[in-house]
This record gives structure tokens, C-alpha cells and sequence, in this order.
């Protein structure tokens, strides 16, 4: 219950947020929601305490057979992975597209093949060069 | 007799006989019908038509299709399955064929649609102004009426039927139907028939369309099917028991409207809708049929015909329709490479591409060859050639000869099929000189029949007395006829120069003899003088040479050297044997440790004697380009992919190249790159669908004047004599069963072939 | 026609004046003089056609008086031979007719007002003028139709048999106003009497240099062959006719092309029957108007009726055209079997015309028109006499039997609509239907009627709507006798 109204709070201020934004705006480019990186950031830290509190939950819930820690590790290891983007808008996008993730993974609307995705990749990288796609077989 | 006395055809004129209805809408005559049009109205909608246009022509040319059973294009009109049935409104003033313009010429009967009743609208000329009813009451109920009594008999067993999906029958109860049935008694039920191992009949379906009938006397030549029987006890069949015997059998499978005839192979395997179509080239002979692939979940489940007026209009022969069985046995899936032992064992591609790759180091480039086989596409033509020519080796040749002295290869007339083969329909004599293309080309011989059969066609043979479906003069088998003929000796010279448009054709089997050449020779200067008595045109071809093999046009365009004997007496260390199937060359012929490499689909003579077999596909698993017997450059299409590990085969030739030690790579990586290389070293490779013009006739005839070679005494025999040697030539047929029971059938009856009881 | 009224009176009496001769040799002269000298005679009575026009319209027919008969041989009392029909004025001056050309012989014809004979009755003057089309180099032919096999039918039977040479004349006449290069006589098979008899005929007539080479001295070149058939009903259709002179399946040829463009052998032809054929040469002698003197306008000319079934004396007869039915019948077949009162319907032109019922009968003509407005045909001229024995249902049953036995089976609506009509008929002999069902082989019969290719379909439907049309009231009680049986018996 907790957590569904934290989500609606979410929504209603980020939507209270872009409208302000959007009119005080004067730069030709639209920001998303954050006017500057300091504001993009704050949100990224929002997130990551979101996911960080989840993850003990997401391991009960799916049954993984991992330890918490190692859910945080890969949490970490995975906005580590984004922290080169540098462009308000593109951090605010990656956000966007993180809280859809937490919110798949906190309404149990994923499987735990899904979660479990995160910590192993099952698609092959595509051969390239003539000979390799050759042994490999027909090609794609 | 089909064929009309010649003064009754040539003065029929106007007036039709049956055979002349269709002759005058399907066969080209060089003669066109004078323009003076007549307005017909369909539904209202005027159109001109050309007079002694059929009803159901003039709807068709508004787009209105008339519900049909009896009544195909391509035979002859024979108006007895009603269905087609139109009411007509008259013009006001009609005149009958007997000029008689009042309304009780009562002899006149069929033309009782001017007074009420409907006419049958596949054999009724239209007469200027009527007005042709489409769908009105009267037209309706007629065809429902009909439609009725044709369902009356008919079984409903569309469930276990072969033909459900795609059964005339079927979609026009649908259409014009009545909703209802009023039939209480008892359904008659017909005895179904052996007629070979090819063709299944459920003859209670049939509905005495007489369309099969038609094919076989018309278009395959054989009067083995007829009509038994009066009224409703009337059957289909073949008079006595025996075996519908052409080479163009399965075609009535595709005729028949219904069910009755259906393919035994493909019984009760897929349903149309099951299937996916690819449309694609026959590679089973020289002439290129357009087919479509039907293919199920990699699996392909039959072949079919598909249009193409200049090479098969919209049939196909036997193997090319039934061979398909063959592309799932004997199959090559894995690549395989000669143990210690002398045993050929299954490894993976790295294997045995190091393996050559370590062969190849100890030889060098002069003791490399290639044979190409039969059924080869010119993508992997062009990179086997591509690869030994880096490799600094020019050993590349075909299984099939080819006299070169003289012009040889060098001049592409020389070795085409140069009239094409819808240019007999416009020829008035053909020569056939050792050749047999009743089995050789049968999509051919069937242009002649029917250009024999419509255009009054002469066809004269030199060579061996074989049944070619028409009649012919046959001037001998030896090769004295040759020289009468080429010197003007021969009685028939007179008849030869009396032609208005010659062919000369002669078979690619009696240039591989030993005198080759100097038959070519004759043959060149036959054809010159017929051309020269003749006067026709410039753009007019005389000579033509029919292949046997799809590949051997292709690989003449890319410079390979026509047969092997090259090979033999230069023995190589290593040999690359591309589809090489035909064994012209044995272990005999090289020395001991010499290196056979065989690339390929079946394990057939060729990959017997290999050291190592790389698995490659077979021509309905690979986009490739094969040119046919006239030169025609058309595409195969992947319908299903290559079985196992098997790969395309110019893919191989490329990842040989690439492996370490041979380190030659060819340069392209993709199809499309392949095919602009094509496309340098012979542009009409690519350009599908086109049939590029050879024309250096005179001067090949002047060069062939240096062949200082005489004639052999042996007579001209081809290969294939009787209708057993067709079914199995190459390497998918060989490993066909159905083919396999084709060749017990006709040489046993077909009583001989165990059938499951199912059938 | 009218117009030449007069002139049939004219050669009538001359003609009669010489057949009053016992001696029927002698006979000979005078008869075909006239009919010679009749043609001249046309333009003669032409001149003053308005004074005829007032002439009271003949309403009269039949019986025919004797001198005016043309098959004088009918039932074989005398010599049937050359010699017998030299003696009965065949051959006669047929070199003259043959000399006085095509379009005097097509006048004649035409005046003569003649219509075939096989049963469609078209004008035979303009079916032998179609073919005298400017030749393109082929052959013409005439075939006469001699497969008769029509129930009911058996009147060229009695002409090959007893009167060959008339036929054989024929050819010749009618060859020669077609410009027939030869005459292919198409016999049924089972006729082998007639069939010999005929080439007994056509080798005397060879032989006396009547036909052949420069036939009759005309100059003119003229044979004549004999073809049997095997004895199929649909060979006698004339398509299917010329199928089976080639050599192939009797199965009637898709119209057009019609015969007269491309026919036996793809040479222009014409199909005849024996009757029409063989009145020809008579026809030519004794002139058109005489001919044409005979029965109603558009139905002229005498005929051979053959009076077959519930007669006192069935016979062969020649007749004059238009007489009565009634007439017809007591005069010449001793009348119906129990009375005229007990008489139930007639088939008047063979199976496949519909049948009449009694009150019809009591004043219908014999010919073409008044048939057809009694919602019949005249067809071969055949009647089938039923009374009131007979199980109308049964006879028409039957009838259907025949025809599906004799369809060919070439086109749909024949084969298989006559084999369900068959069926269907015998469950109504038996009364095992539903009433509706009435109905429905009313329908199925206009479905097979005009939708073939041939009139053999049209042949079978029209007996069945003749047995609705006036006896469905039999058949309805039939069905429910039946019915009734059923319930009983559950």
C-alpha cells in the first residue's frame, strides 16, 4: 500500500514539476524535468535509494537465489554504468526509464527469468566477419 | 487426328473448328488478325473486341471472370460442363450463321440464348452489339441449375480430399451455388484407376470435365486418356488397364478442376494454406522451368508450375514436378574428411577446411583443377573460378564437352539455344539433329508439338528413330546424312530451302563424340545455307544447340573449358569436384596421392571418391543464378535452408579461400557482392529474366570452315531413348524414390509398385 | 404461298388423269411430264396471283388420294430393285432435273414450302441454299440421316427397306442443289435389312451409271456411300452424326461452327433426314406447288405418320400434313383400342415431344404450328397411342430410362439432371414421393432444357413436363395412395 502511494506522489510532482519547468524555460532546448545537471542528479539519487530499499523486498518476493548484497552490488553496478551521461536530459530519460523498471519489478509484473536477466546476459553477440558467421551457421 | 488437313486450315478462315478456337487466342502466328474491331457490351460496359473473340474472352477483357470447369486456356474449347452459361441480349437486328435474321431459324439451336435460353460463353463467338448478361436472374440460375447437377454426383469429402484449399469446384459452389441441397438418392461412386505411380485418381470425384482428356492428346501427345461409357455411367480413364505414360503426366494434376486427379507423392501430406511459396527455377534440365516451392516448416512438400510464356508456359515435366523427394535423401549434412583409414568421417567445418588448407600448402598452383557438374549456380561458378584463378591455376572445366575447334565457346552463338524456345511457335521447319527432347528438354518438345500441332510445323530428325509425341520425316541416324545435307546432296535439301524460317537444332550429346567438331561444323553450315535459301531476316537464329544440364550456359559465359580433358591428361594433384556428379573422371585417372575435394548436396558418384565432402545446398536452399538453354539468366530462391551444416556453396568456396594457407580471400562477403562480380565478367548473368542476343553466326560458320576433323561412321544415338531413361539423370532424381518407381513402373507396369493402402 | 394454289390443281389433274393407267409402268410418262412441264407452268399461274388470292382458304386436309402419293412402295407389295422403281417413275428425266441447275432445283424446294422432316422442321429450301456459298476449294457433302431411332419412329425404316432408289435419287437431286461432291448415308446399326437393301439399291444404281461418274449422264460426279452406325440414339443428332462418320465418340459438336461451315471431315455439310431426301426428286417432277398444295401454309406437303400403341392397326401411312389427329388415327390405324372415349393421351411426334391427353386430341392437327401451340411438337410425326390401361407414369418413366441410357454424357446438365430425373420418375411410379417433389422435377427439367449442348436433354425434360402439365392430379394420388399404404402397413 505504502509503496503504491509513493509511486502516485511520484507522478503528481513530476507532472507539477514539468509544467513550471516548461514555462520558465528560456533555453531553446526543452528540458524533460531537470533544469540543470544538479537537479538531474538529485533525481538519480532519488532513484538509486528507491531501488536500494527495494531490493531486499525483490529478493523475497521472486525467491532469487542471490544475497541482498549482491542485488545492491548490481544496482550499483548498473547506474555505474550510465555515469559517463553528462546531458540533463538524457539523465532524466535513463530515470524515467529506471522507475518504470522498479515499478515492473516492485508490482511483481516481471518473472524472475526478467530479474534475473540483470545479472546474466543469454543472447550470444552476433558474429561479423565472413569466416566466424560461416561456422556459426546461416545467417541471421 | 488433331491436326486439320492442310487445305481445310488454311481455308477455314473465319470459321472455327475446336481445335482452331484456341489456336487462333494462345499460339503466335506471325500473321495478326486485321483490325477491324466489333463492340460487344458486358453488362452494358462496351468493349471492342476482335471478331471471332468467345464471350467469356470478351468478359475476361473486362475483368469479369465467368465461373469455368471445362474450359482452359491452353486446350481446346469443349463447352460440355455448362458452367459458363450466359443469358445474351441481342441487338436488334441479329443475324445467324445462316444470314437469316428472323427469329425461327430453328436449326440454330445453341443460339437459343438470342431467344431466351443461355449460351455456353467459352464457345460462343460474339456478334457485334450484344449485350452479355453477367449476372442476371437467367445467367444466375443457370449456373446455380448447373451447379446442382454437378454436385449431385460429386462425394462430399472435402475434408479428406487432396484437392481442398484450391478445388474449382469447391470456391464456385461457394460462389454461385445454391445454399441447399435437393439430391435424396443415392450418389453414383466410379472405380478408381492405376495410372501410375505419379498420379493418384479418385475418379468418383471426377466431374467429366474431359480437361485431362485434352492434355494428354493435345499438349503431352499421348492418346492414352479417353472417355468410356454413356450418360452417367461415362468415365474418365485409360481404356485399359495400363499406365498414363508422358513426360508431362503430373500436369493434369494441376488441369483437373477437382480432386480426381491428384498427386500421389504429395497425398494427404499439407493443405495450400499450410504452406509457404517460394517462387523459383527448376535446375533438372537445361530449359529453366518456373516453378513454386511449397514448402512446409523446412520441409518441401511439393513443386508446381509457375507462368512463364516464354520458357514453360504453365507446365512442367515430371521430374521436375516429383523429384523433390530426392532433396531429402542421400543428403550431405555434415562435412566429412578421409580418416587414417581410408574411412570418411563426419567432423565440423574448421576441420575440414584446415585439411585442405594444409593439402593445399604442399601443391602448387598448376596442379590445382576443377570440374564443375550439372546442377551448379554461377555465384559458386564464378568463386571457384575466382579462387583457382588466385591460386594461379586455369584448370577449370565442366563435365559436359564442347567441341572448341573452330569458334568453340568463343563465340556464345555457337553453344544457345538461340531461337528460344518461344520462337518456335514462329518457325516453319525444325531440324533435329541427335537429339531427343521429348526427354532431354520436355518443356521444349512440347513447344514444338504445339507448333506442329497449330502452325503447321515441319519437323524433320537426324539421329536415332525416337517417338517425339509428333509426327516427323526422319532422314537417318548416320552421319552420312550430315554431309549430304550440309553439301546439298540430301533429297530433303530442297524442302530445307524451301523454308520461310529454319531451326536447326542440334542435341549438346552428339557434340561430345569424338568427331564433335566436325559436326558442329556440319550443322553450322546447314543452318548457314538454310538461312541464306531462306531470306529471312537478320534477327532471324538458325542454329541452336539444346543442353541437358542447367549450369553448362553459365559456365561457358564465365569462361570455364568444356569437358574434362584437359583434366585427364594433365592429372592434377589436387581436385576440386564442384557438384561433379557425373563421373567423367575416376580415381583411375589421377595418380594415387592426389587430393579429391567434393562440394556438394548428394552423396552420388562425386563425393564416393573425395577426400574431404563439404555439404553445400541443393536448388531450392540457395539463391542462385542459373541460365537456361537460351541463354536466359533467371534466380533460385530459398525456400527451405540447407539440411545439417550444409552451407550455400559459393559461401564454401569463399571460406576456403579465407582459411589460413590458402590466404587468397575472395573479395566479397554478401550475394549481392558476388553478383556484381558476376555482373563484370558477364553482365547477363545478372540481368534476370532477359535473354541477351548472340549473333556472330556467319563468322562461327566461316572459323568452323578450319575444322579439318571428319565424321565418324557411328549413328547419331542421344542418351535418353525411351521415356525409362528420363526419369533419372542426375543426382537429386537418382535419390528420389518416386523417381526410382517411375523407372519400375514404366519398365515393369504399374501394377509393379506397392502403393500403402491408404491411397 | 397462296399464290400458287393454282397451280397444284392444274398438275393434280394431269396427274391423276395418268395414275388412272392400271399399268403402273406406264404411269411413268405422262406423271413426269408434267412435273417437268410444272415448273415451266409456275411463271404461267404466277401471272394472275391476284385472282387466286380470292380462292377460300383450303380447310380440308387429308385423306390423301392415291395418284398424290410419293412413297407408292410403302409396304413392300412390289419390286423394291431398280427395275420396280424404274416402273414407279424413279429416275425418271433426273437428268433433266440435275440440268435445269441448282437454283431451279432450290426453287422448287422452296416453293414446295418443305420442312425437314427429322423432326426441328426447318426449311429445307434454306438449309440447302446454305451451302451454296462461293466455294473456297473445299469439298461439300451431303449426310443423310438415316439413324432413326426415335421411339415410335419408323418411317425411314419403310423407305430403305421398300423404296431405296428414292432415296438413293434423292441423294443425287439434293447433292446436286448443294453442290455435294458425295452423299454419306448414316444408317443405324440394327438396320441391317434396310442397310443392304440400300446398297443393293446404290450398286444398281452405279451400275446403270445413275450416280457415279457423270451421273445419269449430267455430267456431273456424284457418290453416294453407306455408313453404319453402332446403334446409338445420340448419333442421330447431326453433329454428333458427322463425329461418328469420323471415326470417332458419337458426341454432339459445340454450334457454331455449324455443319454447313465446318461439318464431316471439315468440309461444309448438310445433315438431311431420309424422308426429307427422299421426296426431293418428286418434288422436283411433279413441281413445288403441287407439293406445297398439300396441308396448311408453312406446314405443306404430305408426310409419314406411323401410328404406334393402343390402336386397332398400328401402321405406317403417308398423310396429308394438317389432318386431324383424330382423323388420323380411325381412318388409318382402325381407330383406338376400345373407342375414341377410351383413349388417354397421345405422344404425337415421338418420345421426346410432350404428350397430349384426349380432350387435346379431339381437334388438333398433324403439323407443325398447330402442335406447338398445343404446347407440343410435331417432331418425327410418330404417335403413341395410350388408353386408359396404361400407367402414364410408368410410360413416361420408361421414356426417361431411355434417354439416360442414350445420353452421351458429354455436357453436365444431361448426364447427370436425365439419371436424377430417372430416379425420381420411378419413385413416382411407386408413389413414393413427397408432392413437393412435383414441383422440384418441373424445376430440375427447365434446369436440363436449353442448358445442353444437343436437344437430347431438351427431348428427355419435355415428356416430363408434359406428364405435369396434364396428369400431375394422377400423380399427386399416387403419392398419396402411397402414403397411405405406408401408414397402413405401420
Amino acid at each position: 500500500m505504502n509503496r503504491f502511494k509513493r509511486a502516485d506522489s511520484f507522478a503528481s510532482h513530476s507532472s507539477a514539476m514539468a509544467s513550471s519547468v516548461a514555462r520558465g524555460a528560456v533555453k531553446a532546448v526543452k528540458p524533460i524535468f531537470s533544469r540543470d545537471v544538479d537537479e538531474a542528479k538529485r533525481r538519480v539519487r532519488e532513484l538509486y535509494r528507491a531501488w536500494y530499499r527495494e531490493v531486499p523486498n525483490t529478493v523475497a518476493m521472486y525467491q532469487l537465489d542471490i544475497t541482498v548484497r549482491q542485488g545492491r552490488d548490481k544496482v550499483r553496478e548498473i547506474f555505474n554504468k550510465n555515469k559517463h551521461v553528462t546531458d540533463p536530459r538524457v539523465i532524466d530519460m535513463l530515470v524515467i526509464k529506471g522507475k518504470m523498471e522498479l515499478q515492473e519489478t516492485i508490482h511483481i509484473w516481471k518473472q524472475k527469468t526478467h530479474v534475473m536477466r540483470y545479472f546474466h546476459e543469454t543472447e550470444n553477440p552476433c558474429p561479423n566477419d565472413f569466416l566466424s558467421k560461416f561456422y556459426h551457421g546461416h545467417e541471421p | 487426328m488433331l491436326r486439320l488437313p492442310a487445305v481445310g486450315r488454311a481455308l477455314a478462315g473465319a470459321a472455327h473448328s475446336k481445335g482452331c478456337l484456341t489456336a487462333s487466342s494462345n499460339v503466335r502466328t506471325s500473321v495478326r488478325a486485321s483490325s477491324n474491331l466489333v463492340e460487344v457490351f458486358v453488362d452494358g460496359k462496351p468493349v471492342m473486341v476482335e471478331p471471332g473473340t468467345t464471350v467469356l474472352q470478351a468478359c475476361e477483357k473486362v475483368g469479369v471472370q465467368i465461373p469455368r470447369f471445362c474450359y482452359h486456356e491452353r486446350l481446346s474449347v469443349a463447352g460440355n460442363c455448362r458452367m459458363c452459361l450466359l443469358e445474351i441480349e441481342r441487338a436488334p437486328k441479329v443475324m445467324c450463321s445462316h444470314n437469316y435474321s428472323t427469329l425461327d431459324c430453328s436449326s440454330c439451336r445453341p443460339w437459343k440464348g438470342i431467344f431466351g435460353h443461355p449460351v455456353a460463353a467459352c464457345a460462343m463467338p460474339v456478334m457485334k452489339g450484344w449485350n452479355i448478361l453477367t449476372n442476371s436472374e437467367k445467367t444466375r440460375k443457370a449456373r446455380e441449375g448447373v451447379m446442382e447437377f454437378l454436385l449431385a454426383n460429386h462425394p462430399l469429402d472435402c475434408p479428406i480430399c487432396d484437392q481442398g484449399g484450391e478445388c474449382d469446384l469447391q470456391d464456385q459452389s461457394m460462389m454461385f451455388g445454391s445454399d441447399r441441397s435437393r439430391f435424396t438418392e443415392g450418389k453414383r461412386a466410379v472405380e478408381d484407376k492405376n495410372i501410375g505411380p505419379l498420379i493418384k485418381t479418385i475418379m468418383t470425384r471426377c466431374i467429366q470435365c474431359t480437361r485431362c482428356v485434352r492434355f494428354a492428346s493435345e499438349i503431352a501427345g499421348v492418346e492414352d486418356l479417353g472417355t468410356t461409357g454413356r450418360g452417367n455411367s461415362m468415365q474418365i480413364g485409360t481404356y485399359v488397364e495400363k499406365m498414363f505414360m508422358s513426360e508431362l503426366s503430373g500436369n493434369v494434376i494441376d488441369v483437373c478442376p477437382v480432386g480426381a486427379l491428384t498427386s500421389k507423392p504429395y497425398a494427404f501430406t499439407s493443405r495450400p494454406w499450410e504452406t509457404r511459396k517460394t517462387e523459383s527455377i527448376d535446375v533438372l534440365d537445361a530449359v529453366g522451368s518456373n516453378i513454386v516451392v511449397s514448402t512446409r516448416g523446412g520441409e518441401v512438400m511439393r513443386i508446381l508450375p509457375r507462368l512463364n510464356e516464354d520458357v514453360n508456359e504453365e507446365w512442367i515435366s515430371d521430374k521436375t514436378r516429383f523429384a523433390y523427394d530426392g532433396l531429402k535423401r542421400q543428403r550431405l549434412t555434415q562435412p566429412m574428411v578421409k580418416d587414417a583409414s581410408g574411412q570418411l568421417v563426419p567432423t565440423n567445418w574448421e576441420d575440414a577446411l584446415m585439411r585442405i588448407a594444409a593439402m593445399l600448402q604442399g601443391v602448387k598452383g598448376s596442379e590445382i583443377a576443377a570440374i564443375a557438374g550439372g546442377m551448379v549456380d554461377a555465384e559458386s561458378l564464378i568463386a571457384l573460378k575466382d579462387m583457382l584463378n588466385k591460386l594461379d591455376s586455369e584448370a577449370l572445366c565442366t563435365e559436359e564437352l564442347f567441341p572448341m575447334a573452330g569458334a568453340g565457346t568463343d563465340l556464345r552463338s555457337n553453344y544457345l539455344l538461340n531461337t528460344r524456345i518461344a520462337g518456335i511457335e514462329e518457325c516453319d521447319l525444325l531440324l533435329l539433329i541427335g537429339t531427343n527432347p521429348r526427354y532431354e528438354a520436355p518443356l521444349f518438345n512440347a513447344r514444338v508439338r504445339k507448333s506442329w500441332l497449330h502452325n503447321e510445323l515441319q519437323v524433320a530428325l537426324v539421329g536415332h528413330d525416337v517417338d517425339l509425341s509428333y509426327s516427323y520425316n526422319h532422314l537417318g541416324d548416320s552421319t552420312q546424312v550430315l554431309k549430304d545435307l550440309a553439301t546439298g546432296k540430301h533429297p530433303y535439301c530442297q524442302v530445307l530451302a524451301q523454308a520461310k524460317r529454319p531451326v536447326v537444332v542440334v542435341g549438346s550429346s552428339c557434340l561430345q563424340r569424338a568427331d564433335g567438331a566436325a559436326i558442329l561444323s556440319a550443322v553450322s553450315t546447314i543452318a548457314q545455307n538454310a538461312r541464306v535459301s531462306s531470306g529471312v531476316e537478320e534477327g532471324w537464329k538458325v542454329l541452336n544447340v539444346l543442353h541437358r544440364v542447367a549450369s553448362q550456359v553459365a559456365a561457358l559465359d564465365v569462361g570455364y573449358k568444356p569437358g574434362v580433358e584437359a583434366i585427364r591428361k594433365n592429372p592434377p594433384k589436387m581436385l576440386f569436384l564442384l557438384g561433379a556428379d557425373a563421373g567423367c573422371i575416376t580415381r583411375a585417372d589421377l595418380p594415387k596421392d592426389s587430393f579429391i575435394i567434393y562440394q556438394g548436396h548428394h552423396g552420388d558418384v562425386g563425393a564416393l571418391m573425395a577426400d574431404v565432402i563439404l555439404p553445400g545446398a541443393a536448388y531450392t536452399e540457395k539463391n542462385g543464378t542459373y541460365v537456361n538453354t537460351e541463354g536466359r539468366a533467371q534466380q533460385t530462391r530459398v525456400a527451405v535452408t540447407p539440411p545439417g551444416m550444409a552451407r550455400e556453396d559459393w559461401k564454401i568456396i569463399r571460406a576456403v579461400s579465407e582459411t589460413p594457407h590458402v590466404g587468397v580471400t575472395l573479395p566479397y562477403d554478401t550475394l549481392e557482392e558476388v553478383r556484381d562480380r558476376l555482373a563484370e565478367v558477364a553482365p547477363n548473368l545478372v540481368r534476370y529474366d532477359d535473354v541477351e542476343e548472340a549473333n556472330y553466326f556467319k563468322q562461327a560458320n566461316e572459323l568452323s570452315q578450319a575444322v579439318n576433323q571428319s565424321l565418324l561412321a557411328d549413328p547419331l544415338v542421344p542418351p535418353q531413348l525411351s521415356v525409362k531413361d528420363f526419369y533419372m539423370t542426375d543426382p537429386i532424381s537418382r535419390a528420389s524414390q518416386t523417381m526410382a518407381k517411375c523407372v519400375k513402373a514404366v519398365t515393369e507396369g504399374a501394377e509393379a509398385v506397392e502403393e500403402p493402402a491408404i491411397c | 404461298m397462296l399464290s400458287c394454289v393454282g397451280c397444284p390443281v392444274l398438275s393434280r389433274v394431269l396427274s391423276s388423269g395418268a395414275s388412272r393407267v392400271p399399268a403402273v409402268a406406264a404411269s411413268r410418262v405422262p406423271a413426269a411430264s408434267t412435273s417437268l412441264n410444272a415448273g415451266s407452268s409456275v411463271a404461267l399461274v404466277r401471272y394472275n396471283t391476284t385472282a387466286q388470292q380470292e380462292k377460300p382458304k383450303k380447310t380440308k386436309f387429308g385423306p390423301l388420294a392415291d395418284q398424290d402419293r410419293i412413297f407408292t412402295n410403302l409396304y413392300g407389295r412390289h419390286d423394291w430393285r431398280l427395275k420396280g422403281a424404274l416402273s414407279r417413275g424413279d429416275w425418271y428425266k433426273t437428268k433433266e432435273i440435275l440440268e435445269k441447275g441448282v437454283d431451279w432445283i432450290l426453287n422448287e424446294i422452296k416453293v414446295s414450302g418443305l420442312r425437314g422432316r427429322g423432326g426441328a422442321g426447318f426449311p429445307t429450301g434454306m438449309k440447302w441454299g446454305f451451302m451454296n456459298k462461293p466455294s473456297d476449294g473445299r469439298p461439300k457433302y451431303l449426310v443423310v440421316n438415316a439413324d432413326e431411332g426415335e421411339p415410335g419412329t419408323c418411317k425411314d425404316r419403310e423407305i430403305m427397306r421398300h423404296d431405296p432408289h428414292k432415296l438413293v435419287e434423292g441423294c443425287l437431286v439434293a447433292g446436286r442443289a448443294m453442290g455435294a461432291r458425295a452423299a454419306y448415308i448414316y444408317i443405324r446399326g440394327e438396320f441391317y435389312n434396310e442397310s443392304s437393301n440400300l446398297q443393293v439399291a446404290i450398286n444398281e444404281a452405279y451400275g446403270a451409271g445413275l450416280i457415279g461418274k457423270n451421273a445419269c449422264g449430267s455430267g456431273y460426279d456424284f457418290d453416294v456411300f453407306v455408313m453404319r452406325g453402332a446403334g446409338a440414339y445420340i448419333c442421330g443428332e447431326e453433329t454428333a452424326l458427322i463425329e461418328s462418320i469420323e471415326g470417332k465418340q458419337g458426341k454432339p459438336r459445340l454450334k457454331p461452327p455449324f455443319p454447313a461451315d465446318v461439318g464431316v471431315f471439315g468440309c461444309p455439310t448438310t445433315v438431311a433426314n431420309v424422308e426429307t431426301v427422299s421426296v426431293a426428286p418428286t418434288i422436283c417432277r411433279r413441281g413445288g406447288t403441287w407439293f406445297a398444295s398439300f396441308g396448311r401454309e408453312r406446314n405443306s406437303g404430305t408426310k409419314l405418320f406411323n401410328i404406334s400403341g393402343h390402336v386397332n392397326n398400328p401402321c405406317t401411312v403417308e398423310e396429308e400434313m394438317s389432318i386431324p389427329i383424330k382423323e388420323l388415327i380411325e381412318r388409318h390405324a382402325g381407330g383406338v383400342r376400345g373407342g375414341w372415349d377410351n383413349l388417354l393421351c397421345v405422344i404425337p411426334g415421338g418420345s421426346s415431344t410432350p404428350l397430349i391427353p384426349r380432350h387435346v386430341c379431339d381437334d388438333v392437327m398433324m403439323d407443325f404450328d398447330a402442335l406447338i401451340q398445343a404446347q407440343t411438337g410435331l417432331g418425327t410425326a410418330a404417335l403413341i397411342v395410350m388408353d386408359k390401361s396404361t400407367d402414364v407414369i410408368r410410360a413416361i418413366a420408361r421414356l426417361i430410362e431411355f434417354y439416360k441410357h442414350e445420353s452421351c454424357g458429354q455436357c453436365t446438365p444431361c448426364r447427370e439432371g436425365v439419371d436424377w430425373m430417372n430416379k425420381m420418375m420411378w419413385r413416382f411410379v411407386k408413389g413414393d414421393a413427397r408432392a413437393a417433389e412435383i414441383d422440384m422435377i418441373w424445376e430440375l427439367s427447365k434446369q436440363i432444357e436449353g442448358h445442353t449442348i444437343c436437344a437430347l436433354g431438351d427431348g428427355a425434360a419435355w415428356p416430363v413436363q408434359g406428364l405435369i402439365r396434364h396428369f400431375r392430379p394422377i400423380m399427386e394420388s399416387r403419392i398419396a395412395d402411397f402414403q397411405q399404404k405406408q401408414q397402413a402397413r405401420a
